[in-house]
């Protein structure tokens, strides 16, 4: 059921030490540890050690060229070191558009100032979990810290479930099982490295940002946005609203990812899904309701309560958003898939709403690593009259 | 370039979602942007697209009128009367109806059919076009 690996198995990190590349070389980073000074960021040097490259280290933010980061480089993980000695608004002015409006939930700062990293943190919308604290001590020792972390992540049991596939138990003794370890390894696929879901989360980041604008529509400053996230696992969506505007509520079956969700965003609320899936909200609460790689994990039957309870809690007016699976086939017993096309999701989709909705997006999504179109988006309006004014 | 570079489905399967997927996207899109009526959600579009190719064609009709009409030569001194002319009766842009270009056809269509109604319609000439019934109808239909 779970299974352990060595940090080389998901590639190799590396380090970035700049400036300081005469102190962290003498650090006591294991073999198999790329060390670069700021000679090595030549655009061919670096396309070679980015290759393969598991997580990129910045120790010197000083002297990387972020802007060097091409294609499919940028999926790799980044970790920021923050230098010492420098207030946010220092921090802000020279490496705001160039590093930290670009950092994503697979992305993580180093700090050991927990100040400055709240207040970056708010800036940004960052989640708690992106945060490594660090000592107070030198590049060498940062360097040092980081290695031991990613050792560490790297030899957490991950969790592929005991045989045959039982939606809520898995997803709930999954999520328990990741939590308090390897969090981000709940999200997306357990199987594959953080650059393979850096990389996911980037295309469905893109498509899925501009749906969320238009569901928030012009409103006035003082409307909340109140938005319900369905598997809301780690809370990892949660980062792409203003949480000062919008009341974000997650539920999931897994106490373990609520509690990771909390901790991530504790501007958010986030509740336990209860086995029979009915949400803890009441009718018509919500602009926006919307779940990701959510349905395709679910038998038909758990499909349409959720659909049902979606749609009863959405306004009239508001939306339902799905970004799912639509092209995927069930090869065995421990498949933690059910196949669904888009037509028969469609079809239960309509069948849960009466057909009180209007067909508002439809986008199909195709990952970097995969050779078929496999993902999909559809928004719909609620239609009807709010049953309160 | 080896035989596995390229694409090369073999789960016939997924070959047939992953169409289903892309044939209902490219719905959405063709009714969102009007060239079809077919598809869900497409009610409004389907009421415009045929609109404008109902103008189009009065267009088409009224400006082939006025060219075989005597005084069709009158109407050629100008210029503008002869890009009309060529652009919708001697080489009309009789297109696929999905084609791309399609819906900016018909809304140039429709706007050249206003902008001639207006011009036919002022000056002591429009009370001469306003005997005729036809042109009456069409000066309440458009304007």
């Amino acid at each position: 059921m779970g299974s352990t690996s060595t940090i080389t198995d998901a590639g190799r990190p590396v380090f970035y030490a700049g400036r300081f590349a005469d102190r962290v070389s003498d650090a006591s980073l294991p073999e198999g540890c790329v060390v670069l000074d700021d000679w090595d960021v030549l655009p061919a040097r670096l396309a070679d050690v980015m290759e393969g490259a598991s997580t990129l280290v910045v120790l010197d933010l000083f002297s990387f060229p972020f802007e060097a980061l091409s294609g499919v480089q940028r999926d790799v993980p980044l970790i920021v070191a923050l230098p010492a000695g420098f207030d946010t608004d220092f921090l802000t002015t020279v490496f705001g558009k160039a590093v930290f409006e670009r950092l994503d939930f697979f992305d993580r700062v180093a700090t050991a100032d927990s100040g400055a990293w709240m207040s970056l943190r708010r800036r940004y919308g960052w989640a708690e979990g992106q945060s490594i604290r660090l000592g107070n001590g030198g590049p060498d020792e940062a360097a040092g810290e980081i290695w031991a972390l990613l050792e560490a992540e790297s030899a957490a049991p991950t969790f592929f479930g005991d045989g045959s596939y039982e939606a809520a138990r898995y997803w709930s003794e999954r999520g328990d099982a990741l939590a308090e370890s390897v969090p981000h390894r709940a999200i997306c696929s357990v199987r594959h490295g953080p650059d393979f879901n850096k990389a996911m989360h980037r295309v469905q980041k893109a498509a899925l940002e501009p749906q969320f604008a238009a569901a928030g529509g012009a409103r006035a400053e003082d409307v909340p946005f109140d938005v319900l996230e369905v598997g809301v696992g780690i809370g990892r969506w949660a980062a792409s609203f203003d949480l000062a505007k919008t009341r974000f509520f997650g539920v999931d079956i897994s106490e373990g990812m609520v509690a990771a969700a909390r901790a991530n965003f504790p501007e958010g609320r986030f509740d336990r899904l209860e086995p029979d899936l009915r949400f803890p909200c009441d009718d018509e609460s919500f602009d926006l309701v919307f779940s990701v790689t959510v349905m395709h994990h679910n038998p038909t039957p758990a499909k349409r309560t959720l659909l049902s309870e979606m749609w009863r809690v959405a306004r009239p007016g508001g939306r339902l958003l799905f970004l799912e699976d639509f092209v995927v086939g069930r090869w065995s017993e421990k498949s933690t898939v059910y196949p669904m096309s888009v037509l028969e999701f469609v079809g239960l989709l309509l069948e849960a709403t009466n057909w009180q909705v209007t067909l508002e997006h439809v986008e199909s999504l195709r990952y970097p690593h995969d050779d078929m179109t496999r993902g999909g988006i559809i928004a719909v309006s609620k239609l009807g009259v709010p049953k309160r004014w | 370039m080896s035989e596995n570079d390229f694409y090369t489905p073999t789960d016939l399967e997924r070959l047939r979602m992953e169409n289903e997927l892309l044939s209902f996207e490219v719905r959405f899109l063709r009714s969102r942007l009007g060239w079809s009526g077919r598809g869900p959600g497409s009610s409004v579009s389907l009421n415009r697209l045929a609109h404008l190719e109902e103008a189009e064609q009065d267009l088409v009709l009224l400006v082939r009128r006025m060219a075989s009409s005597p005084l069709g030569p009158f109407f050629r001194i100008k210029g503008e009367f002869r890009t009309l002319e060529e652009r919708y009766v001697l080489s009309p842009e009789t297109q696929d109806p999905y084609s791309p270009n399609r819906l900016a056809y018909l809304e140039e269509a429709e706007k050249d059919l206003l902008l001639l109604l207006r011009r036919m319609g002022t000056g002591p000439i429009g009370r001469l076009f306003r005997l005729k019934r036809e042109f009456r109808t069409l000066e309440q239909r458009y304007l």
